[in-house]
Parts: structure tokens; sequence; C-alpha cells
């Protein structure tokens, strides 16, 4: 079962840091999208959302992502999505042009 | 008064020899051979009832952990079989025959001789009983008793011993049958009679069971970890039949849980061993673990005093891999155990075994592990497995039982084209993946365009399954070829295609076009093709 591992931790009052490992694909891609919903409660003022572990990343799970920013963007919640330079994912995450709807950090 | 029973010579010389005989036969009925085990032993205490004019009759069996007899069959006594009561080896009446081996008479029944509360309650005053011996080995114990004082005679003993070995033969044999189909069934049911398919990787093994066709508790298994690593393990659980068999299943579930948490098969092994002190004292194995890397240049080996494996390169002759031996698991306290690679180049093979392979009577170790070191050459998976059980086990059976395990890694897997089927369903995509990461890897692919085309064939792979078929499902297939340098790949559903539903639908195709050079998909009657091209090798 293809299977991710999402966890959170309260860096300063208001700011999560959700870390993401694993892989997220059209099976567990719904359940993902959940349990980092999940995670993100009222009291969260920003979020930074570490794909660092994430071995692979299609379609279904840039949805994901997409949605939560449009979610998050109506509940006036910042969203950062960090990147290593040499992650797996990076290039599925630029080719469709997530930067453009979040602020994405590459280091 | 409790007394051995005495030899016959004083016995009772109330009876006639024609008196004695017809006793003996009845006991010794050829028609009871006709009859099933439970028949049997129903029979056999009805007439010894009858025949020495007592009032209970009892059968108790020394458990398979050979410290206390439970009773089993009852004339007399039933609460003693329904209540399923327990008699520890060495103590109290019938325990004191099983661990003595001979028979004892009770005269006078008092709390101090008899344990059993059932004996006492009933209000039984003689008892005597004899062992159920098969060969000088105690497997329970025959015991009658009456309800008035009786001296049971050294003829009574002598004719309860007769019921007993009936008794005991047909309890062996049925016990022994039972044992053999449970493990034999068993160990069917644990060995993958059909290995994983790993691209770029040939395997093969043999399971054959030890002389007389008895199971013991070698095993091997062969299985993907998360990280598409590939876990091979050969084991050898001393001991022989069911009870090997059973721990080995166990000690098999538990090396496939700990390698879903440590990938080090020395780490791995340190786990089982103390996973095994804490809870099966009792057993104790020799275990070679090997992880086999995705891009299966080489494999990570630790060895639980396991014998070492045997490698060939290409073209040449068989040679004992060097693996530091760690104790075998179940003996000593854990402590760190070492893992060691071992390369496995195109081309080359490498052969697990357990010491049933090369150990025979009457002949060295070292001589077995040079006839195997000679039938081992690189070749298909099958083919080394045919040859080496052809040379080394031959029409020989061997006193132990046998695993093995090949492992080969052909010269020109590279090219060969790679061939997925899989049911359409989301569970489908990870395996598909993993398949293309040792398979791109094993053509010399570079890590981002494996994780390129491992995507982008995914996406594919994902719309066959969200889009090509109703409820009744259908297949993915996924096909691979090389041209030169260049990947070609075609992945195809037989349903008829239906447009995206939903919304933020449209990124599948994006990623598809901006990962590979080419992208054509084909559509009519008989289903969707999509082929995707990518160049190795080159900047993009």
């Amino acid at each position: 079962m293809t299977d991710a591992s999402v966890v959170a931790r309260e860096a300063e009052p208001g700011r999560l840091e959700i870390t993401v490992a694993g892989e997220v694909d059209l099976e567990n891609a719904t359940s993902f999208e959940q349990r980092v919903q999940e995670l993100i409660t009222n009291r969260a003022r920003s979020v930074v959302l570490d794909l660092g572990g994430l071995d692979y990343l299609d379609s279904a799970g840039l949805r994901a992502l997409f949605t939560l920013a449009n979610r998050l963007q109506l509940l006036q919640v910042e969203l950062e999505i960090v990147l290593p330079g040499d992650s797996p994912v990076r290039k599925a995450v630029e080719l469709v042009g997530l930067g453009e709807v979040v602020t994405l950090r590459i280091d | 008064m409790v007394r051995p029973a005495e030899s016959p010579a004083d016995a009772d010389t109330g009876r006639t020899t024609g008196d004695r005989l017809r006793r003996i036969q009845t006991l010794t009925d050829t028609e009871l051979a006709r009859l099933g085990v439970d028949a049997l032993l129903g029979e056999v205490l009805e007439r010894v009832r009858d025949l020495l004019d007592v009032d209970t009759v009892a059968v108790l069996l020394l458990d398979p952990s050979r410290t206390f007899l439970v009773a089993t069959a009852t004339r007399g006594l039933e609460e003693e079989t329904r209540q399923g009561v327990r008699i520890p080896l060495g103590r109290g009446f019938a325990g004191r025959i099983a661990a003595e081996k001979h028979a004892v008479i009770i005269d006078e029944v008092d709390h101090s001789n008899v344990l059993n509360p059932i004996l006492r309650e009933k209000g039984i005053r003689s008892l005597l009983g004899v062992p159920l011996l098969v060969g000088g080995d105690v497997l329970g114990v025959l015991h009658v008793g009456t309800l008035r004082p009786r001296e049971f005679t050294a003829e009574d003993a002598e004719l309860l011993q007769l019921a007993a070995d009936r008794v005991a033969l047909a309890t062996r044999a049925q016990m022994t049958q039972a044992e053999r189909s449970a493990a034999a069934a068993l160990q069917r049911s644990l060995l993958p009679g059909q290995l994983p398919s790993v691209p770029g990787l040939e395997l093969a093994a043999r399971y054959v069971p030890g002389g007389g066709g008895e199971i013991g508790g070698d095993w091997y298994d062969v299985f993907d970890l998360p990280s598409g690593r590939l876990c091979v393990v050969v084991g050898d659980v001393v001991g022989r039949g069911l009870q090997a068999s059973v721990a080995m299943g166990r000690l098999r579930s538990a090396v496939r849980a700990y390698a879903l948490q440590t990938e080090d098969p020395g780490e791995l092994l340190r786990r089982l061993d103390m996973q095994v002190q804490h809870f099966e004292r009792d057993v104790m194995a020799t275990v070679l673990c090997a992880v086999v890397e995705v891009d299966q240049s080489l494999a990570w080996v630790s060895s639980a005093g396991h014998p070492p494996p045997v490698r060939a390169l290409d073209g040449a002759r068989g040679e004992l891999v060097d693996v530091p031996t760690d104790p075998p698991i179940g003996l000593t306290p854990p402590r760190r155990r070492r893992t060691s690679s071992v390369a496995l180049p195109v081309g080359s093979c490498l052969v697990l075994y357990t010491d049933g392979l090369v150990e025979r009577r009457r002949e060295s170790l070292d001589a077995g592990l040079e006839r195997l070191k000679d039938a081992v050459r690189p070749a298909a998976a099958e083919d080394v497995c045919v040859r080496i059980m052809g040379r080394l086990i031959g029409s020989e059976t061997s006193a132990d039982d046998v695993a093995l395990l090949v492992v080969a890694r052909p010269a020109d897997s590279g090219t060969a084209p790679l061939r997925l089927v899989e049911p359409a369903v989301p569970r489908s995509l990870r395996s598909v993946r993993q398949s293309l990461r040792s398979y791109l890897a094993s053509v010399g692919a570079t890590l981002e365009e494996i994780s390129d085309l491992v995507l982008a064939i995914g996406e594919a792979s994902a719309n066959v399954v969200e889009h090509a078929y109703g409820p009744g499902g259908g297949l993915l297939e996924v096909h691979l070829e090389m041209h030169g340098p260049r990947v070609s790949a075609t992945i195809r559903d037989t349903g008829s295609w239906r447009e995206a539903r939903g919304v933020n639908r449209g990124r599948g195709t994006t990623l598809m076009h901006g990962l590979v050079d080419e992208c054509h998909v084909e559509r009519d009657a008989t289903g969707t093709r999509v082929v995707l091209e990518r160049t190795l090798g080159r900047n993009r």
C-alpha cells in the first residue's frame, strides 16, 4: 500500500510545521489530504509544509496540495512549501506551477 | 500401599492357562487393526474394563511439551476427559508411571499418592497403571481403578501392558501421520511457490523434505521492501517435524515484520534474536539475510550462524562468499550483528542454501562445499537450481531437509523488455513503480531519469486506473523497451476512456509532457495506448 507519514509540530504559537515523508499517489491522496487538514487547527496563522521526505508525488497528490492551498487562502492562513533542491518530487511541483499559488522555498 | 508390579511367577493361580490365553487373545485380536484410532481406543478400553473387571479405565497422553499428561480417553471417568485433567510428569500416580516407565500398583488410594482430585472424588480405592511405550519412548499412561479395595496382580499388570502396547502403537501411528500432514501443509503454505518477479533479476528456489519425507524447519523467503530493495532470506530452525515447522512459520513472519522497520540485515537479525530469546525459549535457528539494493549492484548480507553463500561471477566457478558469521538466533544475549556487502555484478549469481544441501553422513562438510562450488556456474536461475540439485542431491535423499534459493543477475537483462500486467486498481500503482525503478536502474538510468520516467509512467497508469474502466474493473498493462539509449514505454488499457471529472484534473498530462521527450496517445475501439519515450544520458 502506498504510504505517507504526516507529522505536525507547533514551532511557535500559531505557526505549524508539517513534515511529510513517503509516497503520495492516487491510492492515498485523499487520506493524505484529510490528515493534513485535520492537523491544521483554527489557531494556525501560518503553515510550513516540508516535503523533503517525499519520494513520490503524482498529480493526485499535487491536486491535494492545490486544494489545501485554496482552502488556506480562504481562511487567510499563510502556506509555505519547503523542498530540498535534490528532492525527487521537485520537478513535479515546479512543472504544475504550485509556486504560483503558494510560497515555494527550495533549499 | 504403593508397589511396583512383581514378576508374574507368583501370579494369581486361580485361573487356568486356557483362560489366560483367551484373555490375551481379546487384546491381540486382529479385528482391532481394522479400526480407526478413536474406535480402537474405545474398543480396547471396553475390553480392558470387562477383562480386568474394573470400574474405570483411562488413557492419558503426554503433551507435546513433554511436561504433563492430558486425559484423552476414559471409561467410567468421563469427568477426566471433559475437564481436560493435566498431571505433571513425575508427580502423582500417573505422572510417576510416565517418568519411571514401569507399572505401578496402588492397593489403597490416599491423598499422598494420588494427585488427581477426580480419582479421589470418584471414590477409587485401588489403582493399576502402565506406561504407553513405543521403542522406549513414553507416549502416556493407561490406568485402571476399582471402587472396592483390590490387590492387582502381576498378571493383571502384564495384561494391561499388552493393551497399552496396542494403544501406544496406534496412537503413535496416528500422531505421526497427523503431524506429518500438518507439517507438510504448513510448509507448503509458507514457502512461496511463485517467487516475486523482479525486473533485472532471476529467482529460483527449491525445498525438499529430509529422509523419509520428514519436514523440518528450513525455509526461504523473498519479498520486496518499501524502499524498492529486495529482501532474500534462508533459514533453518533446529529440530524436525511439526514443532520445527511451526517455529519456522513464526520466525519467517517475524523477519518480514522487522524488515519493515529496518533494511539493515544485521540489525534485522539482532531484533529477531531478541524476539526469539524472549518468546521462543527452546528455539534455535541459523538465518542468512540479504538485502539487494534497488540498482541490484550489491547485496547487504548478515549471517546468524548460517553456512556462507556461494557466488559465481560471469564465466567463473562458484566461490564461498566471505561473510562474517555471527552466532545463531536464540543462543546468546543480543549484541551487535555485522552486515557486509557482496557485489553482484552483471552476469553473476548468488546461491543461498541450508546445511542439508552440503552435509552427508561419513563425509566432511568441506567435501560438500567443494561439490557445491563446482556445481555453481552463472546461468539462468532455474538452470542453476536444477544443476545444484542434480549434482548434490541426485537420486539420494538428504537426511536433513534442504532449502535452496538462487538469485541470478543475467548478463543480457538490461535490453530485455519489461512487461507488467496488473489489475487496474490504485494499489497496483506502487508495485508498478517498484518494478519500473528496478528495471530503469538495471539499464543504467540516473536517479533523475528514474524519477522522471517513473512519474510520467505513473501518471499514465493512474489515468488507466481512474478513467479506463467501469466498476467491473480491468487490466493495466505497462510495457518498457530499450532501443539503444532510448526508453520506450507503452501504457495500455482495454476499456473505453471517459473524460476526467472534477476540478484540478489536467495536471497529469502537463506532467507527462514535461517529463519525457515524446508523448502520444492513441485511442481506438480496443482501448487506449499511451506511448512515452525518453533518451537516457542526454541533458534536457
